[in-house]
């Protein structure tokens, strides 16, 4: 329910509500204040506050610009609780276990794309299953699937579906060590088996861009990014197999809460002593979980490689600059007034954002600091930025992960049809394919906030800087 | 009978229905038709579905969960439910239904999951009320 809070501000770009009530810290919102005017038209403030309450939390509950209202944790959120003392929140994670992004470049430019631009979306739509249809997707058993779960992109890698650099050039190298296939029911595994390689619907889309300006010139340089190259944006996660995992640890969350006497203000906040039994159980199989995105971001991308082969020709090459995961739980380290702390980092709709010199970083990116991929909404832009050292110091190397919704998928389809809408956007220069009617609609750039705007806070406030700005060509969604 | 709700990033429904059972029948069938067209779905076949609870609200969660399984991991399509038996804590019926076939049953939303936000199981003077929201 909406509550009273005070919001402080001595820089215009934090915002501190203090803590009050059950709240065991206070909140830290980043925004503008016009982003802060939307932000408090939903629930999300009220979220962040009840992340505050969370056993063990250290620091503050923190709210990206791209915040909005999810379930228990707002989308946006990012929450580190004490590994040895502190709680782990399935929810902190949510359904869509390492939902990210992965950029990819090719060796050609907008003008060499456009004229068969139409060919390519729709090559593209053929080749990289939205996972509705039930074929198409990278086919493993029950055995491989097991693999998967331990191995994430590597096991894609060494079974023919990426290069050997591919699996280098993902966060924590696509595998999260201690994943426990053990953890992870049978029905996670039925529901994921035959989804391995697919895109899903709701926000997750597949976008061909190009290069639109460039502001820091090193650090493109070392992502190989040029004006006007093309380049491929990839949004999924672990699909049923994730949303299964969440699911099931959720149902035990009640019962074991009880155990160890946690009352919490929000039901979908549901969380266990990190090491409990329960909270070990569910770390394993989330890791597992993660791994499969992974994987599942690497099959997409193989697909791709293929649909850009029969467009081009053999020749046409595409290269991972990075992929990021946005909903995760990771054990890392951070100094937190004046002393190292060894924390769980719930990131909820949130990117990871190590600066330069981070041993974590792939050497070829160590000099400029990690990339973190921004995927707007569709038909306006996306960002690529580095992690800079504010985000140590302030956020638990972490920044925002899109544009954050304004309108509900309800609001967004109302009084418009799918085809005015992609008439519009076709006389904007973007080419939309889509499985389902309502995945254009809901996702029209009204529906979301500036993403120009949430990427001027970050890269204001130091925690990352900007890179790249790309604007979309062919969008295809489930 | 339902509703849709309205959820920044996801999608809501109301249900209404005079009793319990019906109220968890009810509620199945709009996560079903959310996800896919139900126009064409014939009821050729009968899956048993259970779930158990700490009370109505974990019930009702916990039965969605199961029949969203049954249609995302067993790739069923649901024509209608039948509650047989429903508790404090458990609750058991069928569905009725076949097995998915995309070009008849085209998918509208693929459904993540059933989620406890702003959950509501209530009995009001008019019969049994449930709001739940998905994530989608």
């Amino acid at each position: 329910m909406p509550r009273y809070y005070q919001l402080e501000s001595s820089d215009g770009i934090r915002y501190r509500i203090p803590r009050e009530g059950q709240m065991r810290t206070d909140v830290v919102v980043y925004a503008s204040a016009a982003l802060l005017e939307h932000i408090k038209l939903d629930l999300s403030l009220e979220q962040a506050m009840n992340v505050a309450t969370l056993p063990g939390i250290v620091g503050s509950s923190l709210a990206m610009p791209d915040i909005h209202q999810g379930y228990g944790f707002p989308i946006g959120g990012v929450a580190a609780t004490d590994f040895e003392h502190g709680v782990v929140s399935p929810g902190g994670v949510g359904f869509d276990i390492n939902c990210g992004v992965r950029l990819v470049r090719s060796g050609l430019t907008e003008q060499e794309v456009r004229p068969r631009l139409a060919e390519l979306v729709e090559q593209v739509f053929q080749d990289v299953p939205c996972g509705t249809g039930g074929s198409g997707f990278v086919g493993v058993d029950q055995k491989q699937l097991e693999q998967v779960l331990v191995l994430g992109a590597r096991w894609m890698v060494e079974n023919g579906y990426g290069d050997r650099r591919d699996a280098e050039f993902a966060e924590a190298g696509g595998a999260l060590d201690d994943a426990d296939p053990r953890q992870v029911s049978e029905k996670a595994k039925k529901r994921g088996r035959p989804q391995l390689g697919t895109l899903g619907s709701g926000n997750h889309f597949l976008e061909i861009q190009y290069v639109e300006t460039i502001h820091d010139d090193k650090a493109a340089r070392a992502m190989g990014l040029q004006v006007g190259q093309v380049v491929v944006l990839i949004h999924s996660g672990s699909r049923g197999l994730g949303h299964q995992v969440c699911t099931d640890y959720l149902a035990q969350m009640g019962p074991a809460m009880k155990k160890y006497n946690i009352t919490l203000p929000d039901r979908q906040l549901a969380c266990v002593p990190i090491q409990s039994e329960e909270g070990q159980a569910y770390l394993g199989a989330m890791r597992a979980a993660a791994n499969f995105a992974w994987a599942n971001r690497q099959g997409i991308m193989h697909f791709l490689r293929r649909s850009f082969r029969k467009v081009f020709g053999a020749g046409a090459r595409l290269e991972l600059i990075y992929d990021v995961c946005h909903n995760i739980a990771k054990h890392e380290r951070y100094e937190v007034d004046g002393k190292k702390r060894d924390v769980l980092v719930h990131r909820k709709g949130a990117t990871r954002a190590y600066p330069p010199g981070h041993r974590e970083i792939p050497l070829a990116y160590r000099e400029v600091g990690q990339p973190v991929l921004i995927p707007g909404s569709m038909g306006t832009a996306s960002w690529v930025l580095v992690g800079a050292e504010g985000a140590m110091r302030e956020t638990f190397g972490s920044v925002c992960h899109g544009a954050g919704r304004l309108l509900s998928r309800t609001a967004a389809k109302k009084g418009r049809n799918a085809q005015e809408v992609k008439k519009k956007l076709e006389e904007m220069g973007i080419v939309v394919r889509s499985e389902t009617r309502d995945g254009i609609l809901e996702e029209i750039p009204e529906a979301y906030k500036d993403v120009d705007e949430v990427i001027e806070v970050v890269h204001r406030a130091g925690l990352a800087r900007k890179v790249a700005r790309l604007r979309p060509m062919g969008v295809i969604k489930g | 009978m339902f509703e849709l709700l309205e959820h920044t990033a996801d999608i809501g429904f109301r249900a209404r229905a005079r009793t319990l059972a019906e109220l968890f029948e009810t509620a199945a069938m709009a996560l079903e038709s959310i996800a896919v067209e139900t126009e064409a779905i014939e009821p050729r076949q009968e899956y048993r579905l259970e779930a158990t609870g700490e009370d109505h609200e974990s019930l009702l969660v916990n039965w969605l969960s199961e029949v969203l399984y049954w249609m995302d991991g067993e790739q069923l399509a649901f024509h209608h439910f039948r509650v047989t038996e429903i508790t404090a804590t458990g609750v058991s019926g069928r569905g009725m239904g076949e097995r998915r076939d995309p070009a008849r049953h085209r998918a509208k939303l693929i459904v993540k999951a059933v989620t406890y936000h702003q959950l509501r199981v209530a009995e009001t003077p008019e019969g049994w009320v449930a709001e739940v929201y998905l994530d989608i």
